[in-house]
């Protein structure tokens, strides 16, 4: 009975061949949509041609814009450092941290002999490493500026500010004194006025690389640096992070949040 | 009916048969019906898969090349049109507020620097995903001055909802007098 049937996969098989070819010609067909009518009707010179048309259709990476005027360097200097997770791993991270502590005893005079400070700057013990290297880079290239920390950080290579950060993120955090409930502006932030929560970035919730640990950190240090990025006076923030959010808060909002972060600092 | 079909065995294969191609015919239809329905997408409405494929650093956008802080918002080119750039980053856009003449033609370029964001701007087909390592291109042209709401409409983290920007449209003239004293506008306080 078998062998008398006709074989399906054959020429000789109308079904056979009327069904793969038509769906090679809906194939072909659909290809020539796809990689060249299609693109050739966009309005854009990059497309036009056969191969521009294919490769751009089929997502060759390529430039975009072809004609456009320079771009416009900035007029202050700005944070040049380039942030990654792994950024601080080296192979020799507990050596990196005691030659660390070996440079931070010029740090001790304000930021406290083990980190935590008694002065009205920043607590450094338990920060986030990149955090304290992204500053530093900064102090030194000018893209935030102190009169304090400029002259401090002049003469430090790239890898001593690397010891620098591991060592004070291998501090243990001063004790937070037993935080109230977090106000609005850090819980829930105020989205109709494009203000994300502080926790989003700053801890508590999330922490986003570069964003430091701010529990607890001094009240006027806090204040200073928010006050700073909403008038612009501070501008090292990556691509106007924290300035966007900064400007648009209210000094309700701000005296909100530097309360719950300060403590009773 | 397994009376009728034992009787004529060679009348029910015929059954088949006809059965089989009108079967192919509804499908063949339904296949040209949705290339049909493509092309007349592609064409009429300029609707395309993404395919303009660009390719960026993510961690050095504020180090070099055209996404620098003083290169974002809206530039004028030599050619009249109006190229916009955009970060998107976690929880905000930059600039904040984009400033754009009505009546010319305007190429948006946009990219984030952390995680997958998204833009869209309301009363417009501008709707997209801007993803790390990647720049999105589009061009548009606005009708009428107006002000468009763009928030980020894909969820890049606990601060997703705070993550919106304006586009605001102004007269040509207009734009052309605040281009006269800068290089880069945007409406930023």
């Amino acid at each position: 009975m078998n062998s008398e049937r006709p074989r399906l996969i054959s020429l000789r098989n109308p079904w056979f061949t009327a069904s793969v070819g038509g769906t090679l010609v809906v194939l072909l067909f659909s290809m020539f949509v796809g990689f060249i009518w299609l693109p050739s009707a966009q309005n854009d010179a990059l497309f036009k041609g056969l191969l521009d048309s294919i490769c751009s259709a089929a997502g060759v990476p390529r430039a975009w814009l072809s004609e456009t005027s320079p771009p416009v360097t900035p007029q202050q200097p700005v944070s040049s450092v380039v942030l990654t997770p792994e950024m601080l791993i080296g192979p020799d991270t507990r050596g990196s941290i005691g030659r660390g502590a070996t440079l931070a005893l010029r740090c001790t005079m304000c930021h406290g002999a083990r980190g935590v400070s008694a002065a009205n700057t920043p607590n450094l013990a338990g920060q986030y490493g990149p955090s304290i290297y992204k500053e530093l880079r900064d102090f030194q290239s000018g893209a935030r500026t102190s009169a304090v920390m400029a002259p401090m950080v002049v003469g430090l290579g790239d890898q001593d500010l690397r010891d620098l950060s591991n060592y004070y993120a291998s501090l243990p955090r001063a004790n937070s004194t037993s935080a109230p409930s977090a106000p609005d502006i850090v819980a829930t932030g105020a989205p109709m006025r494009n203000i994300a929560p502080c926790g989003s970035c700053h801890g508590g919730m999330v922490n986003k690389l570069g964003a430091p640990w701010l529990s607890p950190q001094p009240r006027s240090y806090l204040k200073d640096q928010l006050e700073a990025f909403a008038q612009g006076t501070r501008h090292n923030d990556i691509s106007a992070q924290m300035r966007n959010i900064a400007r648009n808060m209210t000094p309700d909002e701000i005296d909100a949040s530097v309360g719950y972060y300060a403590g009773n600092k | 009916m397994a009376q009728v079909s034992s009787a004529d065995p060679h009348d029910s294969a015929e059954q088949a048969a006809r059965i089989e191609k009108r079967w192919a015919i509804v499908i063949v239809g339904i296949m040209a019906l949705l290339v049909a329905v493509t092309i007349f997408t592609g064409l009429h409405w300029a609707m395309m898969p993404p395919s303009r494929v660009e390719t960026i650093d993510p961690s050095t956008l504020h180090v070099s090349g055209e996404f620098v802080e003083s290169n974002l918002g809206s530039a004028v080119e030599a050619n009249g049109s109006v190229t916009v750039r955009i970060i998107g980053q976690q929880y905000s856009f930059t600039p904040q507020c984009i400033v754009v003449p009505a009546k010319t033609p305007i190429v948006f370029r946009v990219t984030s620097a952390d995680v997958v964001h998204g833009m869209l701007i309301t009363g417009t087909n501008i709707n997209s995903m801007v993803e790390p390592g990647y720049i999105a291109t589009f061009k548009t042209e606005f009708d009428q001055p107006g002000n468009h709401l763009m928030p980020c409409h894909e969820f890049c983290g606990v601060g997703h909802e705070a993550m919106w920007a304006n586009v605001k449209v102004v007269d040509k003239d207009v734009f052309a007098k605040m281009a006269a004293n800068t290089r880069r506008l945007s409406c930023d306080l």
